[in-house]
């Protein structure tokens, strides 16, 4: 390989090297600390809302304060302090283990990186309900889209951002829209086609939207991307499992669900001997 | 459109078990307390046997299995642990325990860290699984055939064939190829470690070579791990070379890493 070829295939590592190019923003001391063009002690402290810096770092976007405040709203909505909730008892646990306080609210947002709950399911109800309005609005009817799907899981109503876990219902979606209307937030084509698709459920299952579903659709009348839903809600369970570890780590050790040798049921070997290597 | 009417919320009384199950461990209870434990078991063998008579390996190897590994699956499993021991300084999840080091974190942190970014779907834990499936998927069929979908399939120069094998920096890797060399020298029956060589050889031409996580997959898949285990199993066994990094730097000074000064820190446009 010549010289030329071999700086050449380096040549994105090399310009790289030692540097970094940022398009985000950045801390010079004595000069400021700016953020997607603004300046954030002038432009941002006192002036806008947490959510909304939250919400620029995620989008490069800097939003309406409504949008942010409804965020605000949400992140309320998808945290509480119920230790049964699988993040929220990790936050216990590690209150009962008397880690810190960082590391137990850390430990809860990881847990709610699932395919279960969490984040990364407000991406899929994104990515869900964005689809199913462009096979809307591409002639399929709204019974058709609910058949199909449920179609992928032996007929039971299992999509993204309707019915739920544990209870039926969801009292966050009321909750929800009635915020969104305090805001003067309108009900754009997104919603108006899962409350459809939701109306199916209803008469065929006894099953409706859950906040998932709901703010999903919300999200995407809106404008937001499912990446983006995910990247501003990465750390929305926060709160409940800081609340969760707080209330264990101020107890005596080891009295968050103790356990008993036998509360473990063992299914296992029987006791056998070892083999000599 | 207002919003539907709905139904009440209400539970759906879900039938939870009373007791979480394991085949994996049993803790003889105390007669005095039973909150404590007179004697451990794994997968049946009493846990202090196992320290007299067996090594961590062999213990590991049942941990996930549920039967000791024979001699020489033991040995291989041993050489991947080395292989795998250390990611190297340079790589982002060292780099992150470092910078958690020098940064005076918590050392409880240290390694939390740099295991979570081990877990990436690039050059890390999270792109074991796909790569063990592609090689379950393959192994029975001929390299030729299999290089020659996949090259049809390729969008792009940039368009990675499979996880698991492709270039660092332009190139193929040379330390991986020489573990891989050592440990198919250890033992001719080790098929899926056999087949990947070969694909990858093949794949050279287009440089494509072994990553580690492409060993690691090809070696767990041979024992007999699950691939979804194995994502966890490949942070497990790079976690001494994390830590080890992160403390080294966690005594010295924060000027004994790299800032970068503000000549070469730009804000893009």
């Amino acid at each position: 390989m010549s010289l030329k070829n071999k700086k050449l295939k380096y040549e994105i590592w090399d310009s790289n090297r030692k540097i970094i190019k940022s398009r985000k923003g950045g801390w010079f001391p004595g000069k400021g600390v700016f953020n997607h063009g603004y300046n954030m002690m002038d432009d941002f402290v006192g002036k806008k809302s947490y959510m909304q810096i939250v919400l620029l770092n995620a989008t490069g976007r800097l939003p309406d304060r409504k949008i942010a405040d409804w965020f605000e709203a949400i992140h309320i909505c998808l945290s509480w302090p119920d230790p049964r909730i699988w993040c929220n008892q990790i936050g216990a646990l590690a209150g009962t283990s008397k880690t810190s306080v960082v590391a137990a609210t850390v430990s809860g947002v990881l847990a709610s990186d699932s395919r279960a709950y969490g984040a990364k399911t407000i991406k899929g109800g994104l990515e869900f309900i964005q689809n199913a309005y462009l096979q809307y609005t591409s002639g399929k009817s709204v019974e058709e889209i609910v058949d199909t799907e449920c179609a992928k899981h032996a007929g039971k109503p299992y999509i993204m951002g309707f019915a739920r876990p544990i209870a039926k219902g969801d009292e966050r979606v009321e909750a929800m829209e009635r915020t969104a209307g305090n805001l003067g937030l309108e009900v754009g084509e997104h919603l108006l086609l899962a409350y459809e698709i939701e109306q199916i459920l209803i008469n065929k299952f006894d099953e409706s939207m859950n906040i998932n579903g709901y703010m999903s659709a919300f999200l995407s009348d809106n404008g937001f991307t499912p990446d983006e839903a995910y990247r501003i809600c990465s750390f929305v369970v926060a709160s409940g499992v800081t609340a969760c570890y707080v209330d264990s780590k101020d107890k005596k050790a080891d009295t968050f669900l103790p356990l008993h040798c036998d509360d473990i049921k063992y299914t296992g070997k029987s006791p056998r001997d070892l083999p000599d290597c | 459109m207002a919003s539907n009417e709905r139904t009440k919320v209400k539970s759906r009384n879900e039938a939870f078990v009373d007791k979480t199950e394991t085949r994996i461990w049993y803790e003889e209870p105390s007669k005095d307390n039973p909150y404590i434990a007179e004697n451990n078991l794994c997968h049946g063998y009493d846990i202090l046997e196992l320290a007299k008579k067996r090594s961590f390996v062999d213990t590991l190897y049942l941990l996930f299995r549920g039967e000791l590994p024979s001699k020489e699956d033991s040995i291989i499993l041993e050489h991947l642990m080395i292989a795998l021991i250390n990611p190297g300084p340079r790589h982002p999840a060292t780099q992150s325990a470092m910078n958690a080091g020098v940064g005076k974190t918590d050392p409880a942190h240290i390694l939390p860290i740099g295991l979570t970014i081990l877990g990436g779907e690039y050059s890390g834990a999270s792109e074991v699984e796909p790569c063990m499936r592609f090689l379950r998927k393959n192994r029975k069929r001929p390299v030729n055939e299999v290089v020659d979908k996949l090259l049809k399939e390729k969008a792009s120069d940039d368009d990675f064939l499979t996880p698991g094998f492709g270039s660092k920096f332009g190139s193929i890797e040379i330390m991986t190829q020489k573990f891989v060399d050592q440990i198919l020298y250890l033992n001719k029956d080790q098929q899926t470690l056999y087949w990947a060589n070969e694909f990858s050889k093949k794949m050279n031409a287009y440089n494509v070579g072994w990553l580690p996580t492409g060993l690691a997959a090809a070696v767990f898949s041979d024992l007999g791990f699950q691939p979804r285990t194995c994502i966890g199993l490949f942070q497990l066994l790079s976690a001494p070379g994390l830590l080890a990094h992160g403390m080294e730097l966690a005594n010295k000074p924060v000027t004994a890493m790299p800032f970068i000064s503000d000549e070469n820190y730009v804000i893009e446009k």
